[in-house]
């Protein structure tokens, strides 16, 4: 098939999704209200709740949710075969992953803009929301592990990223530094800055990481996992404005650009697929279903998006009517992203031996070539666009990771401050985040701990579609369109997530496995049943809400009918 | 933003306020979530004695109120509001 026609069809299902699916739900079953007052209107405080332009929020949206996972995900499954890949991409989106991101952000928002805490203890019990805020801790610990390894692996694979990820660095601090301290310009301070980090791509390029530290250091994964979390040490640590954001400011650029010529490149080669269509139902990471259905998060549905929606957009929403455009046209535009990254590692490699050899090395390599491919058809240079590439994967993941790490830093003040006093020290809590994703990266095969955040990503999914499904029960809606999704992820992140830990701690019990990944695979079968456990718990206590919901309803519909 | 601005903006408003949103629109977030955390701190000194904590002299406080009083219902919705850790995340 060629490249062109994939993403053809990617717009085509965009737009009876968007036009017809979702516009259905929003007019006829939530019944979205021009005139309803939006929290965001309601309780305007200047701060969180603030009503903004749909466009800022289509852009704030897209930014959130749009890290390394959709890239990653399709350039790992199409070990399983580019069409397996495609169908759950386009029918994922279509059938369950707008639907998350939309209704998260309108259950939150015909609810005063609640999160999800709140959520769940007023939809389903208050046992539900000490359960669910332990799961998303354990959740976020699994992005570090795997966002970190693909920091790792990409750093190992392209010596050209570490001089470009330096000057990024040093360009985001200047950036933070002539806004907020020297009151420069922004426009000024973006050209730069955004000069700089291109500087350090090219500069990358012509001085690779092995020439300046040596060929040992530089494939040392201890050295670039320190220089990781070191990075994202400081991103906790210090005041936001002075290091994480203005960082992601200067990225933000980096990834846009290169996103956007590397879809004119894909339309000026209009590649075909070289890869196999299928190659079989189980290859090393486990079997298609339910394995795969997890390995492509983000791209087909994913729950860190409910999260931004419900706490983010939701307070800031100005009319009901945005919620469509904004929750789901932007997940669309995602389903787009990884289209993008399938169409890379379905046609930029001859063979399956070429791919299954890159693949080894991580999917950092794949994407970088895949960038370097299409932006050479607009002229750019081979090795600077593989630099390109490489400073895109890194940024992808480590935008993510530093917030997760900042994240858990204040989640452990706030869980374990009553056990001691010790661990509202921030640097504490950003200490233990740092050590615990340390050791997933150090110790865990890279594909397993893909496939265990992946599936701890769509259990959080599956939990959001069920506060949902609660929702509209409650409040007498046709909950179908968000039952059925839940229950399908549901069940296949659990059966994922059982897969994968049962063949992680099966090893560590028959003794297959020794030292660093002793260690690794401990740990991540543990987090893994760590999870189902709480996500059973939490199934349990809401199919009984559900329960409730439904005799309630037929109650009333008893008592109408009486009447 | 009225009606009429946002018309008046076009396609190339939008794009404007699109790429403003991919690439500010969380730091704006954050400058206020700054700034509304150094408010608490201005407002608890002010008022501190209703809490029992008197920071400042009553005379000092009073002088104060005016500037603070816009400030208290916004204030007081935000500490009494729930919040959960996925606050911090967005």
């Amino acid at each position: 098939m060629n490249s062109v026609v994939v993403l053809i069809l990617g717009l085509v299902v965009a737009f009876i999704g968007y036009r017809f699916y979702a516009k259905h739900i929003d007019s006829k079953i939530i019944k979205s209200d021009p005139k309803r007052a939006t929290p965001a209107k309601m309780y305007m405080d200047g701060v969180e709740f603030m009503p903004t332009s749909k466009n800022i929020l289509f852009g704030y949206q897209f930014k959130s949710i749009a890290g390394a996972a959709p890239i990653i995900g399709p350039i790992i499954a199409i070990q399983w075969g580019w069409l397996p890949a495609l169908i759950w991409i386009l029918a994922g989106t279509f059938f369950i992953g707008w639907v998350q991101d939309y209704s998260s952000a309108m259950v939150a928002m015909r609810n005063d803009g609640a999160s999800f805490g709140g959520l769940s203890h007023k939809l389903i019990s208050p046992r539900a929301r000490i359960i669910l805020l332990a799961f998303i801790y354990f959740y976020l610990l699994l992005i570090a592990g795997a966002f970190g390894n693909v920091v790792v692996s990409t750093t190992i694979a392209l010596k050209a990223a570490p001089m470009a990820w330096l000057f990024l660095t040093v360009g985001g601090i200047l950036a933070g530094q002539m806004i907020y301290r020297w009151r420069k310009d922004i426009i000024l301070t973006t050209i730069v800055t955004v000069v700089i980090a291109m500087a350090g791509i090219w500069f990358g390029s012509i001085a690779p990481s092995d020439s300046i530290i040596g060929a040992s250091l530089a494939n040392s994964r201890w050295v670039w996992a320190i220089a990781a979390f070191v990075f994202c040490y400081f991103a906790a640590v210090l005041p936001i404005w002075r290091f994480a954001l203005p960082i992601n400011y200067v990225a933000s650029y980096i990834v846009f650009l290169g996103l956007f010529f590397g879809i004119i490149g894909i339309f000026i080669l209009h590649p075909d697929f070289t890869l196999p269509a299928y190659t079989g139902f189980s290859i090393a990471i486990g079997p298609i279903w339910p394995i795969m259905f997890v390995t492509i998060a983000c791209g087909a549905i994913s729950g860190w998006h409910s999260i931004v929606s419900s706490s983010g957009t939701a307070r800031q929403l100005e009319n009901e009517l945005d919620a469509r455009p904004v929750g789901g046209g932007v997940m669309f535009i995602e389903m787009m992203l990884a289209l993008f990254a399938l169409i890379i590692a379905g046609t930029i490699y001859a063979s399956s031996a070429e791919y299954g050899a890159a693949i080894a090395k991580g999917p950092g390599g794949i994407f970088a070539a895949g960038v370097s491919k299409f932006l050479g058809a607009i002229g750019m240079p081979a090795a600077l666009g593989r630099s390109y590439g490489s400073v895109m994967m890194i940024v992808l993941a480590i935008t993510i990771m530093q917030l997760v790490i900042r994240f858990m830093r204040v989640a452990t003040s706030e869980l374990l401050s009553d056990v001691s006093p010790v661990f509202r020290n921030p640097h504490i809590g950003t200490f233990i985040a740092c050590v615990l994703g340390m050791v997933l990266v150090m110790t865990g095969w890279w594909q397993y701990l893909w496939v265990l955040f992946g599936g701890a990503n769509q259990l959080m999914a599956s939990l959001a579609l069920l506060l949902v499904t609660a929702w509209l029960m409650s409040e007498g809606k046709s909950a179908a369109w968000a039952f059925w999704p839940m229950i399908f992820m549901f069940i296949t992140t659990i059966a994922a997530l059982l897969y994968t830990s049962y063949n992680l701690l099966i090893k560590v019990i028959s003794g297959a496995v020794k030292g660093e990944a002793l260690i690794g695979n401990t740990l991540m079968g543990l987090v893994g049943l760590f999870l189902v456990v709480a996500a059973l718990i939490l199934g349990s206590e809401g199919m009984k809400a559900l329960k409730r919901y439904r005799s309630i309803t037929k109650t009333q519909a008893a008592a109408a009918a009486k009447a | 933003m009225s009606e009429e601005k946002k018309k008046k903006g076009g396609f190339f408003g939008a794009v404007k306020e699109f790429v403003y949103g991919v690439a500010a629109h969380d730091s704006a977030r954050f400058a206020l979530k700054s700034r509304a955390s150094m408010e608490h701190l201005f407002i608890l000194i002010t008022m501190g004695d209703m809490l029992g904590v008197p920071i400042l002299p009553p005379y000092y406080s009073l002088r104060l109120l005016p500037y603070v009083v816009p400030q208290i219902s916004t204030w007081k919705r935000r500490m009494l509001k729930e919040k959960d850790l996925t606050d911090g995340l967005a």
